[in-house]
């Protein structure tokens, strides 16, 4: 019983075991910290990249691309309504990317989609901007450029259809803070004093002279990552200097079935800015443009072209995404759709072409997760190094513990003899120090994952006022890292081990001053003063 | 009847080894009845300590047996002996030696702590508590039960120490210079104490070097040159109490 309740005691009255209450405090704090931030990054890159694809994506992994997936669509929608919901196909090229009002140029990746196919299968639509305020105005056909304009009673509006959108959206969103995030964006309300309301103005949308209006020839649309058009500003936010339906240029180079440029001049296609899209993943936001599926097709010479001896080519796509039903299993849903990919050549036949036959072999399925797998694994391999680098330097709480324990026992040598006087053996004393280190673990355990969870709870109003006080102290870069804010969650699971191993900790770096004050020789030890 | 409690045969106890050996004990013979208020006396450095250190097995012999109730302590198991010095012997020290993080009660309980598992000390707490109450209020302190050391006078530390020494009842006290600390008047009420417990029945060997100290023995041995030279029987008229086993009435 001595040995609980003298650890105890000396808990509350060793000045010299507050240090190692603090030694383990902080080193626990320092890991959770660490496994926290990185867990909440590693867990939003998951999220982040499931949204990115569909379930299941067949591609062949070349810019020509693959025929025959409109057959295929029906195949599996006949064979397979049990595992296929919907698919939808995607094309990929290169092109440049330009906004002609301005010296803006850059390199794309050019995505054709059917956008009301593409939003069934995977989180494309919870990234786009205009989409969320003005739903329903988003859409990839041909476009003018929304004017908002001043009225009679001196209210700046936007020409009806996405007035009434917006008004639906207020009306429908239930959350305050959403609203109110949305009248904090960067509409210029300074320029008329007079609104009561907020409009959407400059910025965002093209303000004009006159009444509320459409204006310039109408376009195909363009989504566009944000990162490729907008500044992301240190705070997270974007400045939005380009206005929604201003004119953005793609240059293309049409590639033939045998992977060739065809011959033709590059294709200049003038498209006007619909909406921006944020994935979150900051290698796609700064990359991807989103246009017309079919026109897309069309300008890279995809779809069906005339063959000189007559005939045409088969229409080709880059990717097949498919969107499974609920509760269907993803791997064997692979596996299946790979089957039915295979049986569905055989049921080809002799009647294609050898080109055809070429592009069609190495088409491929995949899942979400294996189309992401090197990135997450890099990431989770990242969090492994980080977490081993941090959990090898909290290694030297053991030593400290170690240090300050053998100094307890040196100072308590003669309680120590008195102990052994009184009857107790030295495997009694030395569990009595084993017991200290192992109360000395778990308060200062407790303590370091409160000071932990409490600094990852606020980890971004810290982040702030660091930056507040020297903008150079922003450890976290929104531009780098994809996400505006620094991952905030602490795992349960992560803190009890944590815990579990800092207590384990204490206790072995206690083992050896233990093992000294069991072997302490009483006579010696009465006669110290 | 044969009424010896303890029983020091050929006792012998050097430090060091080699060239810088020395030889303290020489070959001690004692015997302690039961009931019996023993001084052990000699210069500074002659091996009082040592020899009473052995008696209550904190430290070994290299030579010699030390016998209680005729079973030689050396022969058996550290846990025994450990047993030994926590239910059979008390140990008072000339400096008290109390823990400073414990208040007087909790200094006087530890003993019965060091005997007990935390799970039957559950069961045995209200018991040691009121045990240790007893005691205090024995050796006069029981208004001090919650005062730190650092709170008390040096007779009062020491009385916490017998107190202590005497909570799991033991049959021998062993005390080493138990008022060498202490001024005259302080060191006589302390003295005065030893004799009341053992008038009560408590076997008591002291160490001193104080004649005045030894004169309330029973018996008092000289130690000098490692052996014991001299025996000389009490001249204060005491005599040892006839009790069958040595235990202090509670």
């Amino acid at each position: 019983m001595y040995k609980w309740f003298l650890a105890w005691r000396y808990l509350n009255t060793k000045l010299i075991a507050f240090f190692g209450i603090a030694s383990v405090m902080l080193c626990v704090a320092m890991v959770l910290v660490v496994l926290s931030v990185m867990g909440g990054f590693l867990d939003t890159i998951r999220a982040r990249s499931r949204g990115l694809h569909s379930e299941i994506v067949l591609e062949s992994g070349s810019l020509q691309g693959f025929p025959y997936y409109e057959e295929f669509q029906k195949y599996v929608a006949k064979e397979m309504p049990d595992v296929v919901r919907i698919s939808t196909p995607v094309i990929y090229t290169y092109g440049i990317f330009r906004v002609p009002a301005t010296t803006y140029t850059r390199p794309a990746r050019v995505v054709g989609i059917r956008l009301k196919e593409y939003v069934q299968v995977n989180d494309f639509a919870r990234g786009l901007y205009y989409e969320r305020y003005f739903p329903g105005t988003t859409h990839l056909g041909e476009q003018s450029m929304p004017v908002a304009g001043l009225m009679d009673d001196g209210q700046i509006k936007l020409p009806e259809p996405l007035e009434s959108a917006n008004k639906r959206w207020r009306e429908s969103e239930t959350d305050p803070k959403t609203l109110e995030e949305f009248d904090r964006l960067p509409f210029e309300k300074a320029f008329f004093p007079s609104v009561t309301s907020v409009v959407p103005a400059t910025r965002v949308f093209a303000v004009g002279a006159g009444p509320p209006s459409f204006e310039g020839a109408p376009k195909g649309g363009v989504i566009i990552g944000v990162d490729l058009l907008h500044y992301r500003r240190p705070d997270g936010n974007f400045d939005r200097q380009i206005a929604r339906g201003a004119d953005i240029a793609l240059t293309l180079m049409p590639l033939s079935p045998t992977g060739n440029p065809t011959g033709e001049p590059p294709v200049r296609l003038p498209l006007r800015y619909a909406d921006d899209s944020r994935t979150g993943i900051y290698e796609i936001d700064e990359l991807c443009v989103y246009v017309e599926h079919d026109l897309l097709q069309h300008h890279l010479a995809m779809d069906a072209q005339p063959l000189e001896g007559g005939g045409s080519t088969r229409p080709r796509i880059n990717q097949l995404q498919i969107a499974l039903q609920p509760g269907v299993e993803l791997n064997s849903a692979r596996d299946r759709i790979q089957g039915a990919w295979h049986r569905f050549r055989v049921s080809l036949g002799e009647d294609i072409t050898e080109m055809d036959e070429r592009a069609l072999a190495f088409v491929t399925a995949y899942t979400w997760e294996d189309m992401q797998r090197q990135f997450i694994q890099a990431v989770e391999k990242e969090k492994v190094l980080v977490t081993f680098l941090f959990g090898l330097i909290s290694m030297v709480a053991i030593v400290l513990v170690g240090c300050i324990f053998y100094m307890i026992v040196e100072k308590k040598t003669k309680d120590i003899g008195i102990l052994k006087a009184l009857g107790a053996s030295g495997k009694g004393v030395g569990g009595l120090f084993v017991v200290y280190a192992g109360a000395v673990g778990v308060v200062g355990s407790l303590l370091g994952l409160l000071v932990g969870s409490v600094f990852v709870w606020n980890i971004n109003d810290i982040q702030d006022i660091l930056a507040s006080l020297n903008p150079q102290l922003r450890v976290w870069s929104p531009e780098v890292y994809s996400f505006d804010r620094i991952p905030e969650a602490v795992k349960r699971a992560d803190a009890v081990w944590v815990a579990v191993v800092a207590v384990l900790s204490s206790i072995i770096g206690s083992l050896i001053p233990a093992w000294i004050a069991a072997r302490v020789w009483p006579v010696k030890a009465l006669r110290y003063e | 009847m044969n009424n010896t409690l303890l029983r020091a045969r050929d006792i012998h106890r050097s430090y060091g080894e080699g060239p810088t050996e020395v030889k303290v004990l020489r070959g001690v013979n004692l015997s302690v009845p039961a009931g019996e208020f023993l001084v052990v006396m000699g210069a500074s450095g002659c091996g009082k300590s040592t020899f009473l250190h052995i008696l209550g097995a904190l430290d070994a012999p290299n030579r010699g047996a030390v016998e209680f109730h005729g079973k030689d302590i050396f022969s058996q198991s550290a846990q025994n002996r450990g047993f030994y010095r926590n239910r059979e012997i008390g140990f008072v020290f000339q400096f008290y030696h109390l823990m400073p993080e414990l208040n007087v009660l909790e200094n006087v309980l530890i003993p019965r702590m060091v005997g007990h598992s935390i799970l039957t000390w559950r069961r045995a707490r209200r018991e040691a508590k009121s045990a240790a109450a007893q005691m205090l209020e024995r050796v006069g302190l029981s208004g001090r039960a919650r005062h730190r050391p650092n709170e008390l006078s040096g007779g009062e530390r020491q009385r916490v120490a017998i107190a202590r020494a005497l909570i799991n009842r033991p049959a021998l006290l062993l005390a080493d210079e138990p008022t060498g600390n202490l001024d005259e008047v302080t060191g006589a009420d302390i003295l005065k104490l030893l004799v009341e417990l053992n008038d009560a029945g408590q076997t008591i060997v002291m160490v001193t070097h104080d004649a005045k100290v030894a004169s309330q023995a029973h018996r008092r041995v000289h130690l000098s040159e490692g052996v014991i030279r001299e025996t000389v029987a009490a001249t204060g008229g005491r005599e040892p109490a006839v009790v069958a086993t040595a235990r202090i009435a509670q």
